[in-house]
């Protein structure tokens, strides 16, 4: 009897444990996401479609936003670091750890070459979900719209490999959703006229489905695709007519060079002709207001202040937003000083732009100016002394609108307020100074080496911090796109009077006058007129290393190898800076081309390596 | 919601009776007696437990006892520390007189183990177990895991900074395990995931370490890494209730600091120095007339030309106040303690505070002879004010504030009160962004509170037999909030009268909320059979069911524009377009089932067997689970009679163990890692936000368990009866399929993040001993204790490419390296003229400057030059050792506590011993101006300011880390009982004691015990401490 009793314990002593361990474990083992969307919850409406298009915008958007490091290795514009955040894409990391100086770049773009690849894999997401959509499309208008997202997701496909060509030559291709490391692995380089003809048909098939006019201000539209498709031909154009040595798996040919400037102007044409697009306020050049005051600016300084976002003139550009968005801009961070949200001033123009100015009356250079000490007598006075004010006077309204020399005043920012004007004065920072009676706390930066910043993307207005712009930031502009086509018919049928037209619009902006006729002569004489306007136009833009490349002019600006290279100087006469002195054959070769990443070539026995950097 | 109707029905169940009280007896019988020692003093203390029992007493102040006995009880067991327990057969006879011997082996000595305790002598695996008595608690800790220092061997407790609050103990049993988190579990009351931290030292009763996989099994899936045993106190076995006051203060001082030149024309003179080098002295930035200026102006205008001594204006003395109060008793029914402390600790510097207050509750009670059910409850809070994370330094790589040390330069005011205004920068020249740390640590403070409270109840019962259930049901809650509310200030330049142009914390300063709450509850359902048969046999099987369950969630939100500087809440501030907000959530779920075996032949051949079978949330299903069994078998060979009768003489005890077994680890991989998910990435459309969506997974379904399997022999001896005991083992633990991001071709790192795979194979191999001798002469005892491992890491699988100088999350990985094994270039010393450099090889020195070894005789210096070095580890040592010894005469008594540590070389390279510093705003040291080589000073210990290469790793710089430390010394007097009976007291202590009085090194950093960043500046401590323990 007592056994009996113990037993029917012990059953009723598991019998408890039973039941517990089956009332608990249900979704013990499976947690669901609470704060990310299941991957098994999306595509499943047309909506879905655009929510993963934006993510492809937000992923391509920090491949191009800050371009403006690029000039750095130009003659103009001196990066002496970034603004960049290790380890996040949105704040610049594709561009971290680049060397953004004129010389010795080429092997320090490991990780835009690896966030280029990020961008291929998020646009080949959109690309191959959406087709997958198609077949299931109900209407018309579905499959317009399904049909315009695949479009926009290959303009951005096609802009993310054209510059993967433009700095590496020949790349992996892979246009797939990838699901293995296995599937990437062993990828071989492509021939770049392979590469060049895929990102064709991802701008052709752009062409084809994008609307008119963007939907919306940041997206893309048919005459971006057009204005790339015709932009890929020229550099193609470039590379055929000018050469790349250092590509030694390509041969030029000079007839299909010519073939592809005839297309590339045909684009252009289309670009400018066929959609109703103006410059920027008409191409008026506005006011240039009086010497030492910013209350008036030129138009062109406008240009680059939100107020331009999504006007005619900005074919592509790339959105940010503001306080609270976690999607603003830099550019105030990296073009001006502490005064300024306590930016850092980590872009800034060489003294050397300043030449570049023609002058109002005579639509042509100016008198060069003379560096002068300011404690040299009458250094502030003396006629095309840096440090008169008066040498700036009547030159290209873009030389008020995008750098500040000595008692240029911005409006300082502090805590989101403004802190009222500030004047610059080279070297002498954040000082009390009083002029005209009114006293003023002088602009503060030790970063600006050369004598000048910039004024060009510098906010001046306050209520957003030095991380919160909201700049649409363009990757194609108007203006470039008559530059372009200006030189692409150049190059096969030398000056043309539309061309010469539409270079004289350009120069009206900064109040210039027309082109005299010595400068449109010939082939030669145009281009240099091209190329100037390409300087003082897109400064400060992130074009004009990429233009020293396919025009092969690195020699021709920095002098030959082993040549004293060239100095850079500061307003007030002080060497500062010295570029390719005594340089090989080598370091201009591996400015010319870019390296592909050893630490991949180590993992992958097929890919081969550009010459100069074996 | 099952779970919690499961919870809720336990609580009624328990709740009425544990509100029933201590009121029912049985038929008992009562005995009393005196214990005495041999020669006849009597022992107060002396636990009397009836044999088999919960019921049981303890020794008064004359040795005299009382108990009532149950009916059936035949056996009185007499014991106390360091005297062998006797067993009484009772009679007829109430009255007893009981004379113990003493004892040093501790036969009957138990030792808690998971799900159960264990004798000492019946241990098979690796288990260490610490008594917490006077002596720790004693010390002035703030925290439990630096107490543990030196007493076991196989554990290593470094300590990573000084700063109040921050805890930043590391504590690792037996190496490194794995790549991933390799810290032991910390089970607290057999609830894992305690922050052990946070507990108070003087509820301890002991803490046990369990190192090999037969004694870790139990929590076989996380305790790969060792697991740390901690059980509080209870009032088990004592009738009457006794009450303990503790209190202490301590004073802190930094065991070294950094010297920073208050001298800043001297400091300008550096930067001279340093810019002649390579640019023209026309071109220097800082001018000879600042120079002269602040020489001659700053003697007589502290204001405008201030020479500030930042580290005196920075820290203070530290302070540690520790005070508690507890109480504690039972009886036959039940028993119970409860007990409150404060801990109020003040950093080093400034606004750096740290108070603890811990509350305990435990309490068990006896509902059926074979029926019992307790509760413990443990509740604390904290408050918790800093600064930046690192105290004066900040590591935080978004930070570019420049809030670092090493840009407080001296020629800054702090703070003048006349203004009430903060100074700046006000040299000609100088960077406007140099630092005054002051403001920061004033206006700039994180304000952190955090409560927690784990609470457990039991419900045990014996229906037949040896066959006991239970049900542990366990909640841990913890809330933490941290607020920051700067305050608005600007910097000053009293010279110009005018505001610099740094602006510390701008006029529209907001205030920053972060919440962060969760819960953890455990649910264990127990079954334990235990049965002696042919009376030399003893089996025991224990089977748990197990669940486990986390809960967390963050929620910070934020607002500028506060409406005045005094306020601190949300609503305080202005809602807007600047607000900001986020949160989010996590869980994880653990099933476990486990199972040990126990088998005892003749108290000479012992047997376990365990395992343990796993799932866990934190894998896709089909790899959830996993399987870690183990075995062991002991042997008390000194129990064989032909052992005995050849070592009876000098060998009291002996025991050969041995286990093998394989333990788990998920650590590495985080609660959400596995879930397919798409991850935000947004646009901007027309002014407003458009969500985007995008896919940066490529999950690999067949992650699963790391498996760590573990050998362990051990032996254990005792000689001249016990007075001299040593402990030997010897292990080998192999971790296999470490789970790592697997390396991925940079043509999808772009977008996707490297999917886990169990990747590599570490093993870890060493050998640790611990040998105590104790003793007493006459009134005189005196103990003596050895302790020193050895272990060395090596890495020796890693199935993906590693490349020459490779590294993964920054360390250096390599086959049959350690992990973060030295890399280094090897140095032939600093050039003292230009033929020296012509000798070595080019690398463009100039005298002054470090010369770099071409080791592979290329005739250049490169990467290729580079030596690793196979037995070093950068981040810890490989051997730690410890003496430790105690005398005690009368009322006396003393500790002394020595621990060291060897096998670990690392860089000094840091930012105050930077040679190369900036052109501007650097805080020299008065090493800068004493040290570096130069024309007049050859001798230099370091090389020339801004000299070619003298930053890069090499031997030059390569420091031994090895260090002996005078971790503790204690001097305490107990007060003679007979004096105390006078004011109604049981026992009085007062005691002094000194933490870190002295350490012995060749390290010239900070101190080798620590592994800093580059801008870590907080030193640890050095303290001193006065102290009373009250007993009635």
């Amino acid at each position: 009897m007592k056994k009996l009793n113990s037993n029917r314990l012990v059953f009723s002593a598991l019998a408890v444990l039973t039941l517990i361990i089956s009332s608990c474990t249900k979704d013990l083992l499976d947690r669901t996401p609470t704060g990310e969307m299941s991957a098994t919850e999306f595509w499943k409406t047309e909506g879905d479609a655009t929510v993963a298009l934006m993510g492809a915008y937000s992923a391509v958007r920090p491949l191009f936003d800050r371009d403006y490091y690029f000039d750095g290795q130009g003659e103009y514009v001196r990066a002496r670091g970034t603004s960049t955040t290790k380890d996040n894409l949105r704040l610049g990391d594709a561009y971290n750890g680049g060397n953004y100086n004129p010389s010795g770049y080429g092997s320090s773009f490991d990780k835009m070459y690896r966030y280029l690849y990020g961008g291929v894999s998020r646009t080949n997401y959109v690309i191959e979900n959406v087709k997958k959509m198609l077949p299931d499309a109900k209407t018309p208008a579905s499959v317009a719209n399904l049909e315009a997202i695949i479009g926009e997701a290959r303009l951005l496909r096609g802009m993310v490999y054209f510059r993967l060509i433009s700095m590496w030559g020949d790349v992996p291709y892979f246009s797939k959703v990838i699901y293995d490391n296995a599937e990437v692995a062993d990828l071989a380089r492509i021939p770049i006229a392979q590469v060049k003809d895929s990102i064709m048909a991802d701008f052709t098939y752009a062409f084809d489905k994008l609307p008119v006019k963007a939907l919306q201000n940041g997206r893309a539209s048919k005459p971006a695709a057009l204005a790339f498709r015709g932009k890929l031909q020229l550099f193609w154009a470039c590379w055929n007519k000018n050469g790349w040595p250092e590509l030694d798996t390509f041969t030029p040919n000079a007839a299909e060079g010519d073939a592809a400037y005839v297309a590339a102007a045909a684009d252009f044409k289309a670009v400018i002709q066929n959609y109703g697009l103006t410059l920027f306020r008409n191409g008026d050049p506005g006011s240039w207001g009086t010497m030492g005051n910013a209350e008036t600016l030129p138009n062109y300084f406008y240009l680059f202040m939100p107020i331009a976002n999504g006007d005619p003139e900005m074919i592509m550009a790339f959105t940010h937003g503001g306080t609270g968005t976690s999607q603003g801009e830099e550019l105030m961070r990296d073009f001006s000083g502490r005064t300024h949200e306590g930016s850092q001033c980590w872009v800034f123009p060489y003294y050397e732009i300043a030449d570049r100015y023609q002058s109002t009356v005579t639509g042509d250079f100016a008198t060069k100016m003379v560096p002068t000490l300011p404690t040299a007598t009458g250094a502030r006075t003396k006629a095309n002394s840096t440090l008169n004010p008066e040498s700036y006077a009547n030159r290209d309204y873009r030389m008020k609108s995008s750098i500040m020399w000595d008692y240029e005043m911005s409006i300082g920012l502090t805590s989101l307020k403004s802190t009222g004007f500030t004047p610059f004065i080279y070297k002498t920072w954040n000082q009390a100074v009083t002029i005209n009676g009114v006293n003023y706390t002088s602009y503060n930066t030790d970063a600006s080496v050369y004598g000048y910043v910039f004024r060009k993307f510098l906010r001046n207005y306050a209520g957003l911090g030095r991380s919160e712009g909201d700049y649409s930031y363009p990757v194609m502009r108007l203006a470039d796109v008559y530059l372009m086509y200006a030189e692409a018919t150049n190059a096969i049928t030398g000056p043309q009077a539309d061309a010469i037209d539409l270079l004289n619009k350009i120069r009206r902006r900064g109040n210039l006058p027309a082109l005299k006729p010595e400068k449109t002569a010939d082939k030669t004489t145009f281009f240099a007129a091209i190329e100037q306007e390409r300087i003082v136009e897109l400064l400060g833009e992130g074009q004009r290393s990429f233009d020293l490349r396919r025009w092969r002019a690195i020699e021709r600006v920095w002098n030959p190898p082993y040549g004293a290279g060239v100095w850079r100087i500061d307003t007030h006469g002080a060497n500062r800076d010295r570029y390719f002195q005594n340089s090989s054959e080598l370091a201009y070769q591996q400015c010319y081309i870019f390296r592909i990443p050893p630490g991949e070539r180590d993992r992958n026995p097929n890919l081969t390596q550009n010459k100069p950097w074996l | 919601m099952k779970r919690k109707r499961v919870f809720i029905k336990l609580l009624m169940v328990l709740i009425p009776w544990l509100l029933a009280g201590l009121s029912a007896v049985a038929q008992n019988k009562m005995y009393s007696g005196t214990v005495t020692e041999k020669n006849g003093t009597s022992i107060p203390g002396v636990a009397v437990v009836v044999k088999g029992q919960n019921i049981g007493t303890v020794t008064d102040v004359d040795g005299k006892f009382s108990l009532s006995v149950p009916a059936g009880a035949k056996t009185l067991v007499f014991s106390f520390v360091g005297l062998t327990s006797q067993e009484i057969t009772l009679g007829t006879n109430t009255t007893l007189s009981v004379a113990m011997e003493a004892n040093v082996v501790g036969v009957e000595e138990v030792v808690v183990v998971g799900f159960g305790t264990q004798k000492k002598v019946n241990l098979t695996g690796a288990v260490a177990s610490v008594k917490i008595d006077d002596k720790i608690t004693s010390r002035s800790l703030t925290n439990v895991s630096s107490g543990l220092s030196g007493l076991v061997p196989g554990l290593s407790v470094s300590q990573n900074s000084g700063m109040a609050g921050k805890n930043a103990v590391s504590l690792l049993i037996r190496g490194m395990g794995t790549v991933n988190n390799a810290n032991p579990l910390v089970v607290v009351d057999g609830m894992p995931d305690v922050d052990i931290n946070r507990v108070n030292m003087n509820d301890v009763e002991s803490i046990s370490i369990l190192k090999d996989a037969t004694s870790a099994a139990v929590y076989g899936s996380r305790a790969a890494n060792g697991v740390i045993l901690i059980t509080t106190k209870s009032g088990k076995g004592m009738q009457k209730t006794s009450i303990n006051v503790t209190s202490s203060y301590a004073v802190e001082v930094p065991t070294k600091s950094y010297e920073f030149m208050a001298d800043y024309p001297r400091a300008i003179t550096l930067e001279q120095r340093l810019a002649a080098v390579n640019s023209l002295r026309a071109n220097s930035t800082f001018k000879d007339g600042t120079v002269d200026q602040w020489m001659a102006l700053g003697m007589i205008d502290p204001l405008r030309y201030p020479n500030t001594d930042w580290w005196n204006v920075l820290t203070r003395n530290g302070s540690v106040q520790n005070h508690n109060i507890s109480a504690s008793g039972g009886n036959e029914k039940s028993n119970f303690f409860i007990s409150v402390g404060i801990m109020d600790e003040k950093g080093l510097q400034i606004n750096n505070d740290y108070q603890r207050y811990n509350a305990r509750f435990n309490y068990d009670y006896k509902l059926r002879p074979n029926m019992n059910v307790g509760v413990k409850f443990d509740g604390n809070w904290s408050k918790y004010t800093y600064a930046l994370a690192d105290g004066f330094t900040d590591d935080d790589p978004t930070n570019t504030a420049g809030f670092d040390l090493q840009y407080a330069i001296a020629g800054m005011l702090p703070y003048d009160p006349a203004t009430g205004y903060y100074g700046g920068v006000m040299a000609y020249n100088e960077d406007p962004q140099a630092y005054n740390p002051y403001t920061q640590y004033v206006n700039n403070l994180n304000y952190q509170n955090r409560q927690e409270a784990n609470t457990s109840m039991y419900w045990d019962w014996t229906p037949i037999k040896g066959l006991t259930g239970r049900v542990d049901y366990a909640l841990s809650y913890f809330n933490q909030f941290r607020y920051t509310a700067a305050i608005p200030n600007r910097s000053y330049n009293f010279q110009t009268n005018a505001f610099g142009s740094r602006t510390y914390v701008g006029d529209n300063a907001g205030v920053s909320n972060f919440t962060n709450t969760g819960y953890k509850t455990q649910l264990n359902g127990r079954l334990t059979y235990n049965k002696t048969f042919s009376q030399n046999h003893n089996l025991t099987a224990l089977f748990v069911y197990s669940e486990e369950f986390w809960y967390d969630r963050f929620q910070n939100g934020g607002r500028n524009d506060r409406y005045s500087p005094t306020l601190h809440e949300l609503d305080a501030a202005l809602a807007g377009v600047t607000q900001t907000s986020g949160g989010n959530s996590t869980s994880e779920g653990l099933q476990s089932y486990i199972g040990r075996v126990n088998y005892s032949a003749y108290d000479k051949y012992l047997f376990e067997a365990n395992f343990r079978y796993d799932g866990s949330s934190k894998f896709l299903p089909g790899s959830q689970f996993g399987f870690f069994p183990s075995v062991a078998l002991g042997w008390r060979f000194t129990e064989e009679n032909f052992v005995k009768t050849a070592t009876n003489k000098w060998l009291s005890s002996g025991k050969l163990r041995a286990s093998y077994g394989s333990l788990g680890n998920n650590s590495g991989v985080s609660r959400s890692e596995q879930l397919e998910t798409l991850t935000a990435g947004h646009y901007m459309i027309d002014g407003a936000i458009a969500k985007g969506l995008v896919n940066n997974k490529m999950v690999n379904p067949n992650l699963s368990w790391e498996e760590t399997k573990v050998l362990n022999i051990g032996l254990d001896l005792g000689f001249l009866k016990g007075r001299l005991t040593t402990e030997l083992d010897y292990y080998d633990r192999l971790t296999s399929g470490m789970n790592r991001p697997s390396d991925m071709s940079i043509l999808l790192t772009g977008a996707y993040n490297a999917p886990r795979k169990n990747i590599g194979n570490l093993r870890n191999r060493g050998i640790e001993g611990n040998l105590t001798w104790r003793d007493e002469v006459g009134q005189f005892t005196y103990g003596l204790n050895l302790n020193a491992s050895y272990n060395s890491t090596i890495l020796e699988s890693w199935n993906e490419y590693l490349g020459k100088g490779a590294t993964t999350s920054n360390k250096f990985v390599f086959i049959n390296m350690p992990f973060n094994y030295v890399y280094s270039f090897e140095d032939i010393g600093i050039a003292q003229t230009w033929q020296d450099v012509y000798n070595a090889t080019p690398q463009g020195a100039s005298p002054g400057d470090v010369l770099r070894k071409d080791l592979n005789g290329d005739g250049k210096i490169d990467d290729n030059d580079k030596k690793a070095y196979p037995n070093i580890q950068r981040d810890r040592p490989t051997t730690n050792f410890a003496m430790s010894g105690n005398v005690a005469w009368k009322g006396f008594d003393l500790s002394i506590l020595f621990q060291g540590a060897t096998g670990r070389k690392d860089f000094w390279i840091n930012n105050y011993n930077n040679v190369n510093f900036g052109v501007q705003r650097y805080a020299s040291t008065w090493d800068h101006w004493d040290q570096p080589w130069n024309l007049e000073n050859r001798v230099g210990a370091w090389p020339r300011l801004n000299g070619s290469n003298n930053r890069v790793e090499t031997s030059f710089w390569l420091d031994d880390l090895s260090y002996l430390r005078l971790k503790n010394i204690q001097l305490g007097y107990n007060l003679p009982k007979k004096w105390l009976r006078i004011v109604g007291l049981e026992s009085l202590r007062i005691y002094g004691s000194a933490e870190n009085l002295a350490t012995f090194t060749k390290f010239r950093g900070l101190d080798p015990e620590k592994t800093g960043n580059a801008s870590d500046a907080y030193p640890l401590n050095k303290s001193f401490s006065l102290g009373i323990n009250l007993g009635f």
